[in-house]
């Protein structure tokens, strides 16, 4: 999984009940009218995000509006190559198979990150730091590091695991078999990525005042009905943001399926949609296709991540 | 080409500086010193080879990169080549990627600067897979005639007969079986130049094009019968369980063979050396045989990979380019020694493959079993063959739906078919006309 | 006491198996030699050889591994501060000015955090090319100066913690506006400026795609694509060149550094990814 930053993003810097009134006049008190000055502070990160994010970004849509087919050469095919991308049955296979790993992997990892995230905060022995700082490692590995580490892992030869069922007279297992591919992916993204969304969750979970579940100890409620009843609820902001960020990681898979290809060929050319359009760019050296492969992906993310979020606030404002 | 207008503008003023610049420069490479040729390649031990051509050319210096080996050193050549900058003047290509890197019109021609002489220094095959015509698009350097590796002592001990046709191929298997239940045959490696060697060698010839006489023709053939053959024999075994399914190359692989879990290999020229620094167990207890044939007393041939080098349309100075392209091993001595020994290359100059320090020399690998003389025969007795000009796309489909055969999820006698529709596919959806 | 935290406990014992298992598996394969590691029992010592192995990783293809160790550094080290003080600069005229086309530049930043990278490695390769600067190490470092989330990050936490009062206060005191910035409000966000410039610098050292495409000149690699190579060739050229034990001992050297260093500093960033949490 690619992604370039953590998910900590902030939560709503207000009361969900704060009237869009009062929120605009506190912001309005709280920034200079300095225009030219802002503007300098603002300008060499804005030159940046030009020089590598709009025109970058600009091309490939223009590179996508045209068409090149080896014998045929290059013309203009306005959204042709978009039609083409939402027919195309290996796209659409490889969407598929994103979203099935998803709906399994993310729920299983904030799992963990999560239960982990509440084992944390209920203890404060050294034990509670050493998992902590080792539930962390993982982030610092590459990510290819960690899938040709995992593929080692994984192998007859090097690993340990494969053969553990012949001890007991099984037949060994084959991690990279068809059947089981997605899992032993999803195990190197989980293994990968949990310690990093725990200390998100467990950061959020300091911050929940202690009062709350001091009353609720008083009325006689256990730690885990402590930790499910009233820590969980009031990380839940905490929780669906790295939801969100995790979708958006997940919806762009790519480097653990193109590492791992070299242990299991069986990882077809459009095993992902990323991969899909990497593909079409440097191996099929359709570079306009593969522009259009990523925008659509691109829109897709957008449109599930926004949905995420609309839904998510819908559901705050119901409570509130 | 991406020819943007804006884009196209930047291009023509630095094209302009560019000019300029080596005007002021007073020509690069003129009189004042070496030529300076760049060169990606993927070769063992290719350093020796670089300096061993820069000491016989004063007037050509190569500089070499690696830039990776195979899939990775394509992924950068084609995107250099796209952005019309940023490749190298030689680069080496394997045999089933020229005709993909032709239509993206990204070789020089070679024959422009004499070239053609070449024609009788390499094997037949390699030369006609390398020009279109009078066109050199590529200079052969190494290939990789098939035999069959197997297991001598064990065939050997258990009294199983060395297969000459494909028909006792498949009752060896059994009888393998039978005699280790934890061994197979061989493994089905997911590797599309190893199917599309055992094709080649059952007669099937299943893609044509030739960008000189009618590029935007492809013919594509994977359901003939020579063809349906390879795929229905190895797909039997696999499903009875008579041939593992490991990938070739992976360290579960090359283990599997150093511990008797394969008795054979379908393999290439290249196998000798390729095996012989990683199979350490079995050294000394393998041996090779002819291929098995289809048609008993027949002599069908194949070939699984190789190489060559090329010239790129980017190439400051064609002209030496060609040189380098001809010349890094070629005629020279000192390339091939490094070559044989060394990297353990199969020579498809022809008389570096006569030569009887090639043919002649006993491998231990083989406990002492001259090798080369069922390697040098096979590829002279290779005839035509031709790739599609989107070969990676032909290997990609054979691949995933090799991979679906072998997870159950497809008939094997669904395979060749499937291939073939998706690939007919993309070669219209890409602008060829396409014929059986 | 003890009945509570048993259960937190058992969940911890099985994360910390979990997560270390394939590190110490990492450990133990880079002290054994080529044969053994493909012979001896995965999670247990066989004859130990991990010094023969880091001689033979800094002497394989005329000591490259080093170069590459030196390369990732530098590349992530110069991103990691440019992108940081982008970030951070921005940030702050985003959470502390008003000037036209501030609210929609900040409503675009969300949105930039979504664009999937890999999207961008294509058309900004045939940019930089036009500029003559591809195959340099600048096609790597300058694509990683973008940091959108950076720059959302720093903004809500000055948001949140840098008082505009100090800030008026000073003005009056005619301080100049890049004083006020170095002096008094850099300061007082620094947790959450190690925060970015940590995860920005974990972004560039375990990039691979970027210089995957970017680079073609061995000696300009970094770690991830240099080792991808290495192991290329020990499936492909496994005769000449068995490289496993190498390339597992490079990836254990090529861990440690940011374990260290998110370790040492995790005092720093774990306030700064607090703060974003919480606010």
């Amino acid at each position: 999984m690619t992604r370039s930053l953590p998910i900590t993003a902030p939560e709503a810097d207000d009361p969900p009940a704060a009237p869009a009134e009062s929120r605009a006049r506190r912001r309005s008190r709280r920034v200079t009218a300095r225009p030219v000055a802002g503007m300098l502070f603002v300008l060499p990160f804005f030159l940046v995000v030009v020089a590598f994010l709009v025109v970058p970004l600009g091309y490939a849509f223009w590179l996508s509006l045209s068409s090149k087919s080896l014998a045929l050469g290059t013309r203009f095919s306005g959204v042709d190559n978009y039609v083409r991308a939402f027919t195309d049955p290996v796209l659409l296979d490889g969407l598929l198979r994103v979203v099935l790993f998803g709906l399994v992997q993310i729920p299983v990892m904030l799992g963990i990150a999560l239960a982990g995230a509440l084992a944390l905060d209920a203890v404060t022995t050294r034990f509670a730091l050493a998992f902590r700082l080792i539930a962390f490692m993982p982030y610092a590995v590459p990510a290819v590091v960690g899938a040709l580490m995992w593929g080692f892992l994984y192998s007859r030869t090097f690993g340990p695991f494969a053969d553990l069922p012949t001890l007991v007279g099984g037949e060994p297992i084959d991690f990279f078999s068809v059947s089981l591919l997605l899992v032993s992916l999803g195990n190197i993204v989980t293994w990968a990525w949990t310690g990093y969304n725990m200390i998100i969750l467990y950061s959020a979970l300091q911050g929940v005042p202690r009062e709350l579940h001091e009353a609720a100890v008083v009325d006689g409620a256990t730690p885990v009905q402590v930790a499910l009843r009233v820590k969980v609820p009031a990380i839940k902001q905490a929780i669906s943001l790295a939801a969100i960020f995790t979708v958006i990681g997940t919806m762009q898979f790519f480097t653990e399926p193109q590492i791992m290809a070299r242990f299991a060929p069986q990882i077809s050319a459009g095993y992902t949609p990323n991969l899909y359009a990497y593909n079409q760019a440097f191996a099929y050296s359709d570079f306009h296709y593969s522009a259009a492969l990523s925008f659509a992906l691109g829109f897709l993310v957008f449109v599930v991540a926004y949905a995420f979020v609309i839904v998510n606030n819908r559901r705050r404002v119901a409570r509130s | 080409m991406l020819g943007t207008t804006w884009l196209a503008k930047l291009r023509g003023g630095l094209a302009a500086c560019g000019l300029l610049a080596v005007a002021a420069c007073g020509g690069a490479g003129g009189d004042d010193g070496p030529v300076t040729v760049s060169v990606w390649a993927w070769y063992p031990e290719f350093k020796g080879v670089v300096e061993a051509f820069n000491a016989s050319h004063p007037d050509i210096k190569v500089e070499w990169t690696n830039a990776g080996t195979g899939a990775d050193h394509y992924a950068k050549l084609k995107t250099a080549i796209t952005a019309g900058k940023g490749a190298p003047d030689v680069a080496m290509i394997e045999f089933q990627q020229i005709p993909t890197f032709v239509i993206l019109d990204a070789l020089a021609d070679m024959g422009e600067h004499g070239a053609n002489e070449d024609k009788d220094l390499y094997a037949e095959w390699a030369w006609q897979q390398a020009t279109d015509g009078e066109k050199v698009y590529a200079i052969p350097v190494d290939g990789g005639p098939m035999a069959l590796m197997y297991r001598k002592d064990l065939f050997d001990q258990h009294g199983i007969p060395v297969p000459t046709t494909w028909a006792e191929y498949a009752e060896a298997a059994v009888k393998i079986k039978a005699a280790d239940p934890a061994a197979h045959i061989a493994s089905f490696g997911s590797d599309g130049g190893w199917l599309n060697g055992l094709m080649w060698q059952s007669g099937c010839r299943p893609y044509g094009y030739s960008h000189t006489t009618a590029k935007d023709q492809v013919k594509i053939n994977l359901t003939a019968p020579e063809c349906e053959r390879v795929v229905d024999l190895v797909g039997d075994l696999v499903d009875k369980g008579l041939m593992a399914k490991d990938p070739f190359f992976t360290a579960d692989a090359t283990a599997a063979l150093d511990s008797g879990k394969y008795w054979t290999w379908a393999a290439a020229g290249w196998t000798p050396g390729y095996l012989a620094g990683s199979l350490k167990n079995t050294a000394g207890k393998w041996a090779v045989a002819p291929m098995p044939q289809w048609t008993a007393g027949a002599d069908e041939q194949g070939d699984w990979g190789g190489s060559t080098f090329t010239v790129t349309k980017q190439a400051r100075n064609p002209k030496a380019a060609t040189t380098v392209a001809r010349e890094l091993f070629g005629r020279s001595k000192a390339a091939w020694e490094i070559g044989l020994d060394k990297a353990f290359l199969y020579p498809l100059v022809k008389d570096v493959a006569a030569d009887p320090a090639f043919t002649g020399k006993a491998y231990d690998f083989f406990n002492g079993q001259k090798v080369n003389e069922i390697f040098v025969p096979v590829s002279e007795k290779l005839g035509d063959f031709q790739f599609t000009p989107f070969q990676d796309f032909v290997y990609g489909e054979l691949n995933d739906r090799s991979a679906e055969a072998l997870s159950g999820s497809r008939p094997w006698g669904t395979v060749l078919e499937e291939t073939q529709k998706n690939v007919v596919a993309y070669a219209e959806q890409q602008g060829f006309k396409v014929s059986k | 006491m003890k009945v509570k935290t048993r259960l937190p406990h058992l969940l911890m014992g099985a994360g910390i198996l979990y997560f270390v298992v394939p590190l110490l598996w990492v450990v133990i394969a880079a002290t054994k030699s080529q044969p053994d590691l493909l012979d001896s029992p995965a999670l247990w010592f066989a004859e130990f050889n991990l010094f023969d192995n880091i001689g033979q990783l800094f002497r394989e293809d005329d000591g490259v591994y080093g170069q590459w160790l030196v390369n990732t550094a530098l590349y992530s080290g110069l991103s990691a501060v440019g992108a940081t003080a982008l970030a951070a600069a921005a940030g702050y005229g985003l959470a502390r000015f008003r000037f036209p086309g501030r609210r929609l530049f900040e409503t675009a930043l969300l949105g930039m955090i979504m664009v999937p990278a890999t999207a961008l490695v294509l058309p900004t390769y045939l940019i930089l090319s036009e500029v003559e600067l591809v195959d340099t190490m600048w096609a790597v470092v300058l694509p990683s100066l973008l940091s959108p989330f950076g720059a959302y990050l720093i903004r809500v936490y000055v948001d949140e913690s840098v008082p505009v009062e100090l800030i008026d206060a000073a003005r009056i005191d005619r301080a100049g506006e890049l004083r006020i910035f170095w002096q008094i409000v850099v300061p007082m966000m620094r947790p959450a400026i190690v925060t970015v410039f940590l995860f920005t610098l974990v972004a560039t050292w375990n990039n691979y795609f970027l210089p995957l495409v970017m680079l073609s000149d061995a000696d300009l690699y970094p770690l991830t694509v240099g080792l991808t190579t290495w192991f290329n060739t020990a499936q492909q050229e496994a005769g000449t060149r068995m490289l496993f034990n190498l390339v597992v001992t490079g990836a254990l050297l090529a861990i440690v550094p940011l374990i260290v260093a998110f370790v040492l500093l995790q005092r720093f960033w774990r306030s700064g990814a607090a703060a974003g949490a919480l606010k």
